[in-house]
């Protein structure tokens, strides 16, 4: 078991001594620990060793992401010249070469380091826009109910009538023009239905309980009642499916691009660093492929895990193991 | 039960005109348009191009009232050769939406009519009459492995929890779930088919040796040497599969694993425990079934996720369904062909999922409508 946790309710602190007359003073030693929630979630997360993982892999990305086009910058003509078909294979002759090159001679490992900037930008961008929009949707619908619940919850069974894919495709490639810019908004407009829902039905849930009924009772206004009392409340889970979202995009964004509808060829992003790459399979370079695609699956593997971790830190029930 | 039925099948009909608007807009908004479009393709003679204009009320006008009017040609629901209020009327004198037999026109996607493609001027509805039985092959085979090996290995992993079968079972669905569909079936390509040479790398057949899947000559085909065929089709369907269906594996054996596991500390299943029952009846007859019920409505849910599954998977391994045909369709810009590929989907995946709600009815004998 753990130290005795002391919980920090309102001033009132629990400890584990007792307290006597003439003096506080106690007649067994104790530790004693006043923390917070956000304290106790990132003892619960320290805890979580995949998340410790995830996070350290994450940071890897991210700092790689912003050193990587400083240390190894993109060049479109720095090319080696192609000695097999297909591209050379990996060789440690230099550090450009350890991940062997494309068909034209480009290194393989400046496409994949410097396409992590823009990847990640893409999937957190998009993901601030979704959430944005989600949580405003969500939240207006599960407080208020009603009409505006009604309203809104059409729009997303609006949203979500044609397949995701299906939108994002043909507005990549007809309004997309591989701007990334554009590309951020095309996702960010059309991937907030699900949180939406996720946050309508907790706010829901949320509104009938004691604390916000006392709230109001109190006399606090509505908009306050949101963001102090219910938001805070809420924030685990869209957290959770926030961070799930970076990863998602992050794929979406590769699979996009990989088809030559997303960003523009004189941007590197993970997805069109490996865009082409599919017609040297059969001459053998699976080298061109695999690494840039290796770096998604790292970066999204690592987001999987610390949304798990979060997910188990952020839940206030899960006290303690 | 009945009664319900109807009443959801009528809850998606406001849905289906909503992807009806939305294809059209998206048609409507695309630049040059289909008007240009149509007029700029090579492969379409020009009474055939005269023939859509006026039956899709394209006048290349740019007002709301001009937008509605073609809207509404396409849509079939206007008949374009009358004017004014008359053109809601057929040239039977019926209203124009009705079927052809009830006096209705014969225009528009109401009518079947989905225009011709602009790259290569076949008629739209063929062309997916043609693709949608390999999707739908590749489609059924997958939520079939998909369901059955997420039951097998989930129940497995619950029923011996923390076990060997279990943390391995977790780390590859950990990893699995969080790998790039396209980029999964790249590595397997090369492995497999390049690296190993135990499969062919895509199609659904060897062209050489077999006319197009979909075709008439493909049943002609398919008739001198059914065995020949299955083979053909079931070695180039391995890759497809595995790739379509690892990430729902991943997610719902886990899925069914923790729904498992909810039922296993229940009471009852104590108690058929306690009573001697085998562990074959408690798992199998107590547990799974009441474990079912979440896994059915979650497969529900991620249908549309096969769509999206099936988009990648046939473009990277060009197999000649819905999928590719709507990348294809996209990348040459063929309007008439993208949108009707995106409504009949769209459609597909709404009546799949009333059947999914109606099945969790039917496992789940709580549920009254």
């Amino acid at each position: 078991m753990d130290p005795i946790q002391a919980t920090h309710v309102e001033g009132i602190t629990q400890t584990g001594g007792v307290v006597e007359a003439g003096g506080p003073t106690t007649d067994f030693e104790v530790s004693l620990e006043s923390l917070n929630q956000r304290q106790l979630a990132w003892r619960r997360f320290k805890r979580n060793r995949l998340a410790l993982i995830g996070s350290s892999i994450f940071l890897f990305m991210v700092a790689v992401a912003i050193l990587g086009p400083v240390l190894l910058p993109y060049d479109r003509l720095d090319i080696t010249a192609v000695k097999k078909p297909g591209g050379n294979p990996p060789s440690l002759e230099s550090i450009k070469t350890i991940f062997g090159t494309d068909n034209l001679g480009r290194s393989v490992l400046v496409l994949t380091v410097n396409g992590a900037r823009l990847s990640m930008l893409i999937g957190v961008m998009t993901t601030i826009i979704a959430v944005s929009i989600g949580v405003t949707i969500g939240g207006i619908a599960g407080f208020f109910g009603g009409w505006a619940d009604g309203v809104l919850m059409r729009l997303v069974d609006l949203v979500l009538a044609v397949p995701f894919l299906f939108i994002v495709l043909v507005a990549a490639r007809f309004f997309g023009g591989g701007d990334p810019i554009i590309i951020i908004l095309i996702f960010g407009l059309l991937a907030w239905p699900g949180l939406a829902r996720l946050v309508r039905a907790m706010f829901l849930s949320l509104r009938e309980q004691d604390f916000v009924l006392a709230a109001r009772a109190v006399g606090v206004s509505n908009s306050r009642i949101i963001f102090k009392h219910m938001l805070p409340n809420a924030i685990g889970p869209i957290v959770v499916s926030a961070s799930l979202l970076v990863a998602g995009t992050i794929v979406l964004e590769a699979f996009v691009s990989f088809l030559n509808f997303g960003v523009r060829a004189t941007d590197v992003s993970w997805g069109n660093a490996l865009s082409n790459s599919q017609g040297t399979l059969v001459q053998g370079n699976w080298w061109w492929a695999f690494f840039p695609g290796m770096a998604i699956a790292l970066t999204v593997i690592a987001i999987n895990f610390m949304g798990d971790g979060m997910r188990d830190a952020l839940d206030p029930y899960s006290r303690g193991r | 039960m009945g009664k319900y039925f109807i009443r959801r099948l009528l809850g998606l009909i406001p849905l289906f005109i909503a992807v009806v608007v939305i294809s059209f807009f998206l048609m409507q908004f695309a630049p040059g348009g289909p008007e240009q479009a149509m007029k700029e393709s090579k492969k379409l003679t020009n009474a055939q191009i005269e023939r859509w204009l006026n039956a899709w009320c394209l006048e290349g006008e740019d007002s709301i009232v001009a937008t509605a009017k073609e809207f509404g040609g396409w849509a079939g629901i206007l008949n374009c050769n009358n004017d004014g209020w008359n053109a809601f009327f057929s040239e039977q004198g019926g209203l124009n939406f009705l079927p052809r037999t009830l006096g209705g026109g014969d225009n528009g996607i109401l009518h079947g009519d989905f225009g011709r493609s602009i790259a290569n001027g076949r008629e739209v509805l063929g062309i997916i009459t043609e693709r949608l039985p390999a999707t739908l092959l590749l489609a059924g085979a997958a939520l079939f492995v998909w369901v059955s090996l997420a039951l097998v290995i989930g129940v497995i992993a619950a029923v011996r929890q923390y076990g060997k079968f279990d943390q391995a079972s977790t780390f590859l669905a950990y990893i699995f779930y969080s790998l790039p569909t396209f980029w999964l079936g790249l590595m397997l390509i090369f492995f497999f088919a390049v690296y190993l040479h135990w499969l062919p790398t895509s199609g659904m057949v060897n062209a050489r040796e077999w006319p197009p899947f979909g075709t008439p000559d493909f049943g002609v085909a398919v008739g001198k040497d059914p065995l020949g065929a299955i083979k053909e089709i079931g070695t180039h369907m391995v890759l497809p599969l595995i790739t379509l269906v690892a990430v729902n594996i991943a997610g719902d054996s886990r899925f069914v694993r923790a729904s498992m596991l909810d039922v296993l500390n229940q009471d009852y299943v104590r108690t058929a425990k306690a009573k001697g029952a085998a562990p074959r009846r408690v798992y199998g007859r107590h547990a799974l079934r009441n474990a079912l019920l979440p896994v059915v409505t979650n497969v529900g849910l991620e249908l549309p996720f096969l769509v999206a599954g099936a988009i990648v998977t046939e473009t990277i391994f060009v197999w000649p369904g819905m999928g590719s045909l709507f990348i294809q369709s996209l990348r040459e810009s063929d309007y008439f062909v993208l949108m009707a590929v995106i409504m009949i989907t769209s459609a597909m995946i709404l009546f799949a999922n009333l059947i999914a709600d109606l099945v969790y009815g039917i496992v789940d004998p709580r549920i009254r409508y």
